[in-house]
C-alpha cells in the first residue's frame, strides 16, 4: 500500500505542468519565457541606443553598389510613428544587401527590382520604442544576436525549436511534416519538465500558425493529445501566472500583436509590457527570465556583417532583450549569440542533451545574467520614455544661495552685538 | 510693578525717546533654572511619541524636497527640489539628511526651532515687560497646543515663527536702544523669515504699520532704505536660486494659483479653530489685559497688536486658510497674556500664581491630549499625520514592484506613497483644469484609459481623503470594481473598539 502511494505520488510529481523544476536547474532560473516577434533588424530598433553597436555615424546607403556616389545614397532616418509596408526579405534580397559582407546593398536590393528601397534605412528610437528602450536601460540588451538562418521565417523558427535547419534546408515543409527530428520540447518532456507553446489568438484547427509554430508541422505534436495540449492560446499565460502553473520553458509567438510591418510596433510593445508586468507581479519574478527576440531582419538595414558559421547562417542581427531578476542592469551584452543560444541556455540550465551541432557550440546567454548577486526586486517599467530626472546643479545653486543668505543675516545680527561689547 | 523687573530694561526706558542704559549683567540662577524646567517640559511635549504617526502630506513634501537636495537617488525622482515655497528650512534639513533620510529626524529639526522660539519669546518678554513676564510667556508658549502641535511637524510655520519672534525681538531692541544696528538685524532676520516661507512679507507690513502708527519711535528714511535693502538682498536667495536653476516660473505659478483659487475654508475657520488651539484663557488674558491696562499702553502693545492683527487680517482675506498659518502671531498673544498676568495688581498675593497655574494647566492638558490622540480616520489637515499612511507606504515599498504606478484618491496619500512607498503616485481628485489645481500636482488626464492600458497597476483608497472627497471615493471604487481590483493590503485602526479599515491597497489589471 505504501509502495503504491509512493509510486502514485511520484507519478503526480512527474506530470508535465507541475512546477517541480526546483532543484533541477543549474541556475536560479526555473522558468524561461521566450517570445519571438517578427521582422526587424537590430539597427532598426536599437541603432541609436547609447552604448550599443549601432548605426555608424557617417553611413549613407548607395542607390547602386556600382556607383558609390555621395549624392545618390540614403541616410538612416527616423520612422517615428510610421509603419512602412512589409519590406522584401527573400533570400535574393538578403544576398544583395549582404553583398559579400560589404553590407552596402540594402537600398540597391530594392531598386534593382524597381522598388524605392528608402524605407530599409528607416529606424525607430527611444521615443518610438519607449518600453523596449526602458527594458534596455534597466535590464539587458544583446547587440550581437544574429538570426540563425540567412533568411526565411520557417527556417529561423525551426532553428529556434530544433537547433538544426529544416529537412529541406528552406521554407518548404516535407509532405509528412518534419518527421522525428527532436525539438527542445522533446528533451524537456523526456525529463518530465513542463513546457508550453503560447500562441496569440490560437486556433487549433487553423493552419495559419504553422510558420511561427513549427511544432504544428510535426505529426506527433498534432496527433498526440498530451503534446497538442501544450500548444495553447496566449490567454493561458496570465492564468498560469496566477494559478502557479507557469511551465519551466515557455515559447510565445504573436499574431494580432505582431510587429511585422506594416503592423504597428506599439501593439507588440503593449503585449510585451503586459506579459512582463504580469511576470513581475507574479510569484515567478525571482526565478524566471523573459527573452524577447525577432525571427528575422525583415529587410531593414543592419550594419554588422553576420559571421558565416555554416551554409545557412548566420543571418543579420535582430533585436533581443532579456528581463530577469538576475539580468545585468543596463547592460549591453556583446556576446555572439543566435536562436540556438536559447536552446543552449535551456540545455545547460536543465542539463539536457544538445539537439545539433549549432546549439552544442553556441553561447548559452549566461553572460547576460549575474547569478552571483541576489535577485533584483520586481520592476514595472513605463510605457513612456521618461527623461532622466536630474537635479543638475540645482542643489548647488540652492546651497550657495541660501548659505550666502544665512551668512549675510548672521553678519547683520552678530556685528551689532560684537560692536556693543567692544564699546563696553 | 517693577519689583519683578527692577533690573530689566523696562525700568530704564520709560521715556521712549531716551537713550537706554543697559543693565549690567549679573548671574541669577533662578530664572535660568525656571527656563530649564520650561524647556524640559516643552521638549517633553514636543518629542513625546514623535514618530507614532507618520508624516502628513505637507511634511512629506518638505522632507522629500530636503532629500532631493541631499541627493537621495530615489526621492529626487519623486520630489522636485523646487515646488511652492522658498527652501531655507528644507536646505537646513537636507544637511541632516546627508546621513540618511528620517521622518523623526526631520521632525526633531522642527522641534529645535520650536524650542528656539520659546527662548526668544522669553528674551523678548524680558525686554518688553521684565523677566517674570518673559518667563510666563515662555511657559505659556511651551505648553500651548497650537505651538506644540505645529512644531512637532515638518512644516515651515514653526521655523517661520522662530524668525518672526526674532525679528520682533530686534525691532523691540531698536525701540529700546535706538540703535540702527538692531533695525538692520531685524531686516536681516526678516529676510530669513521670507526665505522660510514667502508669506513672511506680512510681517514686514506689520513692522511698517507699527512705525507708521508710533510717531514716538522715529526711523529715518535712510534707515528704512538700508533695512529694506538688507531684507531684499537676503530674500533674493529664493528668486536667484530659481533663476539659476531655470525654474523661475515655479514660484510665479504657485503665487498666481494661490491668488485666484477657490477658498478652501470658510471665513469662520480661524474663529472656530484658533481659540482651542491658542487657548481660550490666553485670548481672554491678552484682550482683557489690553483693556484693563489701557492706561499703560505704549509702543510695546502697538508692536504686538500689529504683529497679531496684520497676519490675522491677511489670512482672513486670503482665500487659503491653513491651520498652522497664524502660528507666527501666537507669540504676540502669549506676550500680551503674560503682560496681563504680570502687570495686573491682585489683592490676594497668591492669585497671580494661581492664575498662572490655571492658564498653564488649561493649555498643558489639551496639549497632552493632542500628542496622544485617540485613533481617528479623519484628522484635520496640518494638525497631524495621516493615520497609518506611513505603514501603508512602507508596505508598498516592500511589496509592490518597482516602477508600479499608484492611483490614489487625493494628493495627500499620493505624497505619502511617494515618500514612504517610493512609487510614483497620482491623485484622482487633482483637477485637470490648471486653474483649479495646485501647480505642484500632476493630474491624471484620463484615469479610465490609463487603467485600461496598464498605466496604473495599483489603486489606494484611504479614509482620510474619502471623508473629504466622497465623490472621488465613489469614482475610485468604481474603477477598482471595473478593473478587477484585488485588495492586497489593508491598514486598520481600532476606532472606538471597532477595527476600521483606513487604507486599502488594490491591485488592478485590465
Amino acid at each position: 500500500m505504501i509502495r503504491c502511494l509512493l509510486v502514485a505520488g511520484l507519478l503526480v510529481l512527474g506530470q508535465p505542468g507541475t512546477a517541480v523544476a526546483g532543484q533541477q536547474t543549474t541556475t536560479p532560473i526555473e522558468h524561461f519565457v521566450v517570445m519571438m516577434q517578427s521582422n526587424h533588424s537590430f539597427d532598426s530598433y536599437f541603432g541609436t541606443y547609447p552604448g550599443a553597436d549601432g548605426i555608424p555615424a557617417d553611413v549613407c546607403m548607395p542607390h547602386s553598389t556600382d556607383n558609390l556616389s555621395a549624392d545618390r545614397c540614403v541616410k538612416p532616418f527616423r520612422l517615428g510613428d510610421q509603419s512602412p509596408s512589409d519590406l522584401d526579405h527573400r533570400p535574393a534580397t538578403q544576398r544583395a544587401q549582404y553583398n559579400d559582407g560589404k553590407m552596402n546593398g540594402f537600398v540597391e536590393a530594392f531598386r534593382k527590382n524597381g522598388r524605392d528601397g528608402t524605407n530599409t534605412m528607416g529606424y525607430y528610437d527611444g521615443a518610438d520604442l519607449p518600453y523596449y528602450w526602458n527594458i534596455a536601460d534597466r535590464f539587458t540588451l544583446f547587440d550581437k544576436f544574429f538570426s540563425s538562418a540567412l533568411t526565411g521565417s520557417r527556417l529561423n523558427h525551426f532553428y529556434w525549436v530544433a537547433g538544426v535547419p529544416t529537412p529541406t534546408g528552406g521554407e518548404e515543409v516535407p509532405p509528412g511534416g518534419y518527421g522525428d527530428i527532436p525539438t527542445i520540447f522533446d528533451r524537456l518532456r523526456e525529463r518530465g519538465l513542463p513546457w508550453k507553446f503560447y500562441v496569440e489568438h490560437y486556433d487549433p484547427k487553423g493552419a495559419g500558425e504553422a510558420t511561427k509554430v513549427p511544432l504544428l508541422n510535426f505529426q506527433r505534436f498534432r496527433n498526440d493529445p498530451e503534446l497538442a495540449s501544450r500548444i495553447v492560446d496566449l490567454s493561458e499565460y496570465d492564468r498560469d501566472l496566477s494559478a502557479g502553473t507557469l511551465p519551466a520553458v515557455a515559447y510565445v509567438v504573436t499574431s494580432g500583436s505582431s510587429e511585422n510591418p506594416p503592423s504597428r510596433i506599439q501593439a507588440g510593445q503593449s503585449l510585451v509590457r503586459n506579459m512582463t508586468s504580469e511576470l513581475a507581479r507574479s510569484r515567478y519574478w525571482s526565478n524566471s527570465a523573459f527573452l524577447l527576440t525577432y525571427d528575422g531582419w525583415g529587410g531593414f538595414y543592419d550594419h554588422v556583417a553576420p559571421p558565416k558559421v555554416d551554409e545557412h547562417g548566420y543571418g543579420f542581427r535582430v533585436p533581443a532583450l532579456l528581463m530577469s531578476a538576475y539580468s545585468r542592469r543596463g547592460h549591453v551584452d556583446h556576446t555572439q549569440v543566435d536562436y540556438t543560444s536559447v536552446l543552449k541556455f535551456v540545455e545547460d540550465n536543465w542539463k539536457l542533451a544538445p539537439l545539433g551541432s549549432r546549439d552544442a557550440a553556441s553561447a548559452n546567454l549566461f553572460s547576460a545574467f549575474d547569478f552571483t548577486s541576489p535577485p533584483r526586486p520586481p520592476e514595472l517599467l513605463d510605457i513612456t520614455r521618461q527623461p532622466v530626472v536630474s537635479t543638475g546643479r540645482a542643489w548647488l545653486v540652492v546651497y550657495l544661495s541660501y548659505a550666502f543668505a544665512l551668512l549675510a543675516a548672521a553678519t547683520c545680527v552678530v556685528v551689532p552685538i560684537a560692536v556693543r561689547r567692544r564699546n563696553r | 510693578m517693577t519689583r519683578f523687573g527692577s533690573r530689566s530694561p523696562v525700568a530704564v526706558e520709560e521715556d521712549s525717546t531716551a537713550t537706554v542704559a543697559v543693565p549690567r549683567k549679573q548671574f541669577r540662577p533662578g530664572p535660568i533654572l525656571v527656563m530649564i524646567v520650561i524647556l524640559a517640559v516643552a521638549t517633553g511635549l514636543r518629542v513625546w511619541a514623535l514618530g507614532a504617526i507618520g508624516l502628513n502630506s505637507d511634511e512629506a513634501v518638505y522632507a522629500g524636497q530636503a532629500a532631493s537636495l541631499a541627493g537621495d537617488d530615489t526621492l529626487s525622482s519623486l520630489f522636485p527640489i523646487f515646488r511652492a515655497h522658498p527652501l531655507l528650512f528644507q536646505t537646513v534639513l537636507s544637511v541632516g539628511f546627508l546621513g540618511g533620510v528620517s521622518d523623526v529626524g526631520a521632525r526633531l529639526l522642527s522641534v529645535g526651532f520650536g524650542l528656539g522660539t520659546i527662548i526668544v519669546v522669553y528674551l523678548l518678554g524680558f525686554r518688553l515687560y521684565g523677566r517674570k513676564a518673559g518667563l510666563v510667556a515662555a511657559s505659556i508658549l511651551a505648553v500651548m497646543p497650537y505651538h506644540v502641535i505645529v512644531t512637532r511637524q515638518v512644516l515651515l510655520d514653526g521655523p517661520l515663527t522662530f524668525f518672526a519672534v526674532l525679528t520682533f525681538y530686534c525691532v523691540a531692541r531698536f525701540c529700546l536702544e535706538r540703535s540702527a544696528r538692531w533695525l538692520y538685524s531685524a531686516a536681516a532676520v526678516l529676510g530669513l523669515a521670507v526665505l522660510t516661507k514667502e508669506i513672511a512679507v506680512i510681517l514686514l507690513l506689520a513692522v511698517v504699520a507699527f512705525f507708521l502708527l508710533r510717531h514716538d519711535v522715529r526711523v529715518s528714511a535712510r534707515q528704512i532704505l538700508v533695512g529694506a535693502g538688507i531684507t531684499l538682498v537676503i530674500a533674493a536667495a529664493y528668486p536667484v536660486s530659481l533663476l539659476f536653476s531655470g525654474r523661475i516660473g515655479t514660484g510665479q505659478n504657485y503665487l498666481l494659483w494661490q491668488l485666484f483659487r477657490r477658498p478652501n475654508h470658510s471665513l469662520a475657520f480661524y474663529g472656530v479653530e484658533m481659540p482651542a488651539a491658542v487657548g481660550p484663557a490666553v485670548l481672554v488674558l491678552a484682550v482683557g489685559g489690553l483693556w484693563f491696562l489701557r492706561r499703560q499702553h505704549s509702543w510695546r502693545e502697538t508692536l504686538l497688536l500689529c504683529w497679531v492683527l496684520l497676519p490675522l487680517g491677511f489670512f482672513e482675506v486670503w482665500p487659503v486658510k491653513g491651520y498652522q498659518y497664524l502660528l507666527p502671531a501666537a507669540p504676540a498673544l502669549v506676550l500680551l497674556a503674560a503682560r496681563a498676568i504680570t502687570r495686573t495688581s491682585f489683592s490676594w498675593r497668591h492669585l497671580r500664581t494661581a492664575l498662572i497655574a490655571v492658564v498653564l494647566l488649561s493649555l498643558a492638558v489639551p496639549s497632552w491630549l493632542a500628542v496622544n490622540p485617540a485613533p481617528s480616520a479623519t484628522y484635520l489637515a496640518g494638525s497631524g499625520g495621516v493615520p497609518a499612511g506611513r505603514e501603508a507606504g512602507r508596505w508598498i515599498k516592500d511589496n509592490l514592484p518597482l516602477g508600479g504606478n499608484v492611483m490614489t484618491l487625493g494628493p495627500t496619500m499620493a505624497n505619502l506613497v511617494r515618500f514612504y512607498g517610493n512609487r510614483k503616485a497620482y491623485a484622482l481628485s487633482v483637477s485637470t483644469n490648471p486653474l483649479r489645481r495646485n501647480p505642484s500636482y500632476e493630474p491624471i488626464d484620463n484615469p479610465d484609459r490609463q487603467l485600461r492600458e496598464g498605466g496604473f497597476s495599483y489603486v489606494v483608497w484611504d479614509a482620510y481623503s474619502a471623508s473629504r472627497t466622497p465623490f472621488f471615493s465613489e469614482q475610485l471604487m468604481g474603477y477598482v470594481e471595473k478593473y478587477h481590483g484585488i485588495a492586497l493590503h489593508t491598514e486598520t485602526l481600532n476606532i472606538s473598539g471597532v477595527s476600521t479599515p483606513v487604507i486599502i491597497v488594490y491591485e488592478v489589471r485590465p
